[in-house]
């Protein structure tokens, strides 16, 4: 019976010199589900995901992929997955064909496998005539979508992408974000690791938010909204542009985005009213006009940064 | 099942190996340290000393092994560390061993291929050794010594590789002056003879003076077996210190 777990996180904590990068994190992934880590900058994403791929060892606390022990096993462990790090280049002496042949070669794929998987990864990411070029000639967009084609030359169980599309212009990351959706409807397991709100929105099935080394939430993009569901979200759109400060005086309790003519502001339920009312104030002040009015829930955005937020501050 | 992970084993080395054959074979710091540099002592000596190719052969083919071995291995840690390669290759299924004993290989063969291209050279120009089988596991055995000696220079946690490349040249010029490469042993300071004793290049100089009928210091079985032992000691060092220095470059 195949194991439902397929990368399992237990406890994992590391600490460099003062600061814990990563403090308790455990969290299970199950096979073919994409699996989120979120966070702001220096959440300890990357330290977590380095810890699971078995790179760095942690202080404390096991990491299992396909059931073996990552520190323990390595070799075997990492045998099931195929990894793009965010910290790391494809050799770029080397051209593309040779950076392929040398990682199938790694995994013993047998040769005339490899040349048949590589063949197809290059046309799948667009990069087939470009196979004979070196890699210090290819672009950022494409030395990523390689280091992509690198993790699936052995044709992995799981895959981690660690910020897979960071940096990219829109055609590579839409590239990614599309062969990451064929590859889950394959029935391939991914966890990647992006700040990209949006993106975890779109491909993830479920998501871990991580702030400070610890991970502050778990579930589906959705789970997550509903969990915030007590918010509001209200767009307006004035015919002129906001005064700043006038906007500050009056929602100074209440989170606010301006955006040329457009005002953003995020409140509870329950003051609505008093936030409708004090619209209608500065229309009158102003003598602005309303063009556009929407009341919504939270969108994903919305409820990360409340996530992040509320933690740092404990709301 | 054991023989297929041993097979596997040596194939991910092999594959590393080649990979650093194309990487690292024409790069400055090893044509500079691994082929310039020896050839350019040489010259120098027998220029100095007015000595004819066919009297100063062993002596290059001392240095070449010594020198070309030991020029690949210093700087490829440091070099993959710079390049953030060293990581994208940690995280498949090899351990820092295998990258290790690829990168030991490749300087190997290396330095093998340079020394037997003069063996031949020797052998056109009617230089030719009385024990070619003696000569032959020398070089092999010196060129795997000395390579495994390189890779203890790339412990250095830096991902500069000059900084492995100024340490190992620091140890290794001093070592061809007291390896009676220039200088016979026994024509040496008292007080500088005993080092002569812990240096790798004394008993593959030695090996090879007997391989083209010069007077050897030593028994060459003596010769193989010290250096057989100084390829044991040095790559279980270079292996524990680089895993230990590891995490210090990621």
């Amino acid at each position: 019976m195949p194991l439902e777990n397929v990368v399992e996180a237990y406890d994992l904590t590391k600490t460099f010199g003062n600061i814990k990068a990563v403090d308790g994190v455990s969290f299970r992934v199950r096979r073919g589900e994409i699996y989120g880590l979120l966070g702001p900058n220096g959440a300890g994403k990357t330290t977590t995901i380095r810890m699971i791929i078995g790179i760095i060892t942690p202080d404390k606390g096991e990491a299992y992929i396909m059931g073996y022990n990552v520190h323990k096993e390595p070799v075997k462990a990492r045998s099931f997955i195929g990894v793009v790090p965010e910290i790391s280049n494809p050799y770029v002496d080397l051209t593309v064909w040779e950076n392929l042949m040398l990682i199938g070669g790694i995994y013993c794929v047998p040769k005339e496998v490899r040349v048949r998987r590589a063949e197809k990864l290059l046309k799948m990411l667009g990069m087939y005539e470009d196979r004979n070029r070196k890699v210090k000639a290819l672009s950022k967009g494409m030395r990523r979508r390689l280091l992509l084609a690198m993790a699936l030359i052995s044709d992995p169980d799981i895959l981690f992408l660690d910020e897979p599309t960071s940096g990219l212009d829109v055609i590579s990351a839409r590239i990614i974000r599309s062969l990451l959706l064929k590859l889950k409807k394959r029935g391939k397991t991914i966890i990647l690791t992006t700040h990209n709100i949006d993106e975890a929105g779109m491909l993830c099935d479920r998501v871990a938010v991580m702030n400070r080394g610890r991970i502050i939430a778990m579930g589906t993009p959705e789970e997550l909204k509903i969990k915030f569901g007590k918010y509001t979200r209200i767009l307006l759109c004035f015919n002129k542009e906001v005064d700043v400060e006038l906007v500050k005086k009056h929602f100074d309790s209440y989170e606010t985005i301006i955006q040329g003519r457009r005002l953003i502001i995020i409140c509870k339920l329950r003051d609505i009213e008093e936030v409708l009312d004090q619209i209608l104030r500065i229309v009158r002040t102003c003598n602005l006009n309303i063009e556009e009015l929407q009341a919504s829930g939270l969108n994903f955005e919305d409820v990360f940064i409340r996530l992040i937020r509320g933690d740092r501050d404990e709301i | 099942m054991r023989s297929k992970g041993i097979r596997q084993y040596l194939r991910k080395i092999w594959v590393l190996c080649l990979k650093d054959m194309k990487l690292y074979y024409f790069k400055g710091p090893t044509v500079v340290m691994g082929i310039l540099m020896p050839l350019f002592i040489w010259f120098a000596f027998v220029v100095g000393k007015g000595f004819s190719f066919t009297e100063s052969l062993p002596m290059l083919i001392a240095l070449a092994s010594f020198f070309t071995s030991s020029s690949i291995t210093p700087i490829v840690m440091p070099w993959e560390a710079r390049q953030k390669t060293l990581e994208m290759l940690l995280s498949r299924p090899v351990t820092i061993n295998i990258i290790l004993f690829g990168t030991a290989l490749a300087s190997s063969l290396f330095g093998i291929f340079i020394s037997s291209i003069l063996v031949i050279i020797g052998l056109i120009l009617n230089v030719i050794s009385h024990n070619l089988i003696s000569l032959a596991l020398g070089i092999m055995i010196s060129s795997s010594c000395y390579s495994f000696m390189g890779l203890l220079f790339s412990a250095v946690p830096s991902d500069v590789p000059a900084d492995a490349v100024m340490l190992s040249s620091v140890v290794k010029l001093p070592l061809i002056f007291i390896s009676g490469i220039f200088i016979p042993i026994s024509e040496l300071p008292d007080y500088i003879r005993p080092l002569a004793f812990i240096s790798p290049l004394t008993y593959f100089s030695d090996l090879v003076n007997y391989s083209y009928g010069c007077n050897p210091l030593l028994n060459p079985l003596t010769d193989i077996v010290i250096l057989f032992f100084l390829t044991i000691i040095f790559m279980v060092l270079a292996l524990v210190i680089n895993k230990r220095t590891l995490m210090r470059r990621l």
